[in-house]
């Protein structure tokens, strides 16, 4: 049986991705945090129109082997823009605030570990169902 | 994955924040650094800065060292004739470092050091408990 073709899963799976990717971008907010003229980014809320562009990316295909393959890694399939309305910003242009990117990743981790409790939880209704007990 | 790759940035960042703090300790050692030769320019404080960059071994934008430069502000002039680094008459140049601005440019090292610890701690619990699925 393959747990992916289960939707609530596969739901909670992507959801798991899209915390790992937010928590990613906070994380180079927070290092950015004296980088002048640095913008804080925040990832783009999930929603369906994003996971049908997510589906298909448009990428370059080498038809020829003497094709040079690009250096520029592949976008993340999870999208990140520059926060609109920054907080604050400083003489040098960054607009990092610790706090609220502190905050933001408490947020982050706090999800995340609802979404593995929930996943945990649908594993072991699984296993009661197969009759192994939890 | 990226929550390995947030731990990867945040090293970064600790790392740059650590070369920050040699800078601001290199500064405060030669606060009383003056000229050898009479007359001449003491320990000019060095100032650094930082940018995104793509690492391209990691394939991520990680934080780097920009640029360790010059502070090009004035030297202070004390009048001091005993002073072998005095000039024709009598003043010496001191460096153009402000214990007050180090310490809080310290500070501020610390908190974003501490800022970037705290988010290798969160990727670190999110990836542990991701593991602890399988128990």
């Amino acid at each position: 049986m393959d747990l992916f073709k289960i939707p609530l899963l596969q739901r909670l799976t992507e959801r798991m991705d899209w915390l790992g990717a937010r928590e990613k971008v906070l994380a180079q907010n927070i290092a950015n945090s004296d980088t002048p003229g640095y913008q804080p980014k925040d990832v783009v809320p999930l929603d369906f129109e994003d996971h049908l562009q997510k589906l298909a990316p448009v990428e370059p295909q080498r038809t020829n082997p003497l094709h040079m393959v690009g250096t520029i890694p592949p976008k993340d399939p999870i999208d990140s823009k520059k926060q609109k309305k920054p907080y604050e910003t400083a003489p040098a242009g960054n607009s990092v605030v610790l706090e609220e990117q502190m905050m933001k990743m408490s947020q982050t981790q706090a999800d995340y570990n609802e979404m593995v409790n929930l996943y945990r939880k649908h594993i072991d209704m699984l296993k009661t169902a197969i009759g192994r007990g939890v | 994955m990226d929550l390995m790759d947030s731990l990867a940035i945040s090293a970064a960042g600790m790392r740059v924040q650590g070369e920050r703090l040699r800078v601001i300790s290199e500064n405060i050692a030669n606060a009383d650094s003056v000229s050898e030769a009479p007359g001449g320019d003491p320990y000019r404080r060095k100032t650094i800065t930082f940018r995104n960059e793509l690492d391209r071994q990691a394939g991520l934008d990680l934080v780097k060292v920009q640029k360790v430069g010059l502070d090009p502000s004035e030297f202070t002039r004390k009048y001091d004739p005993n002073n072998p680094a005095a000039d024709n008459s009598g003043y010496v140049k001191l460096p153009n470092v402000n214990a007050l601005i180090e310490m809080s440019d310290m500070r501020e090292a610390q908190r974003s050091y501490e800022a970037n610890l705290k988010v290798i701690e969160v990727a670190r619990g999110m990836l542990q408990r991701t593991i602890d699925i399988l128990r």
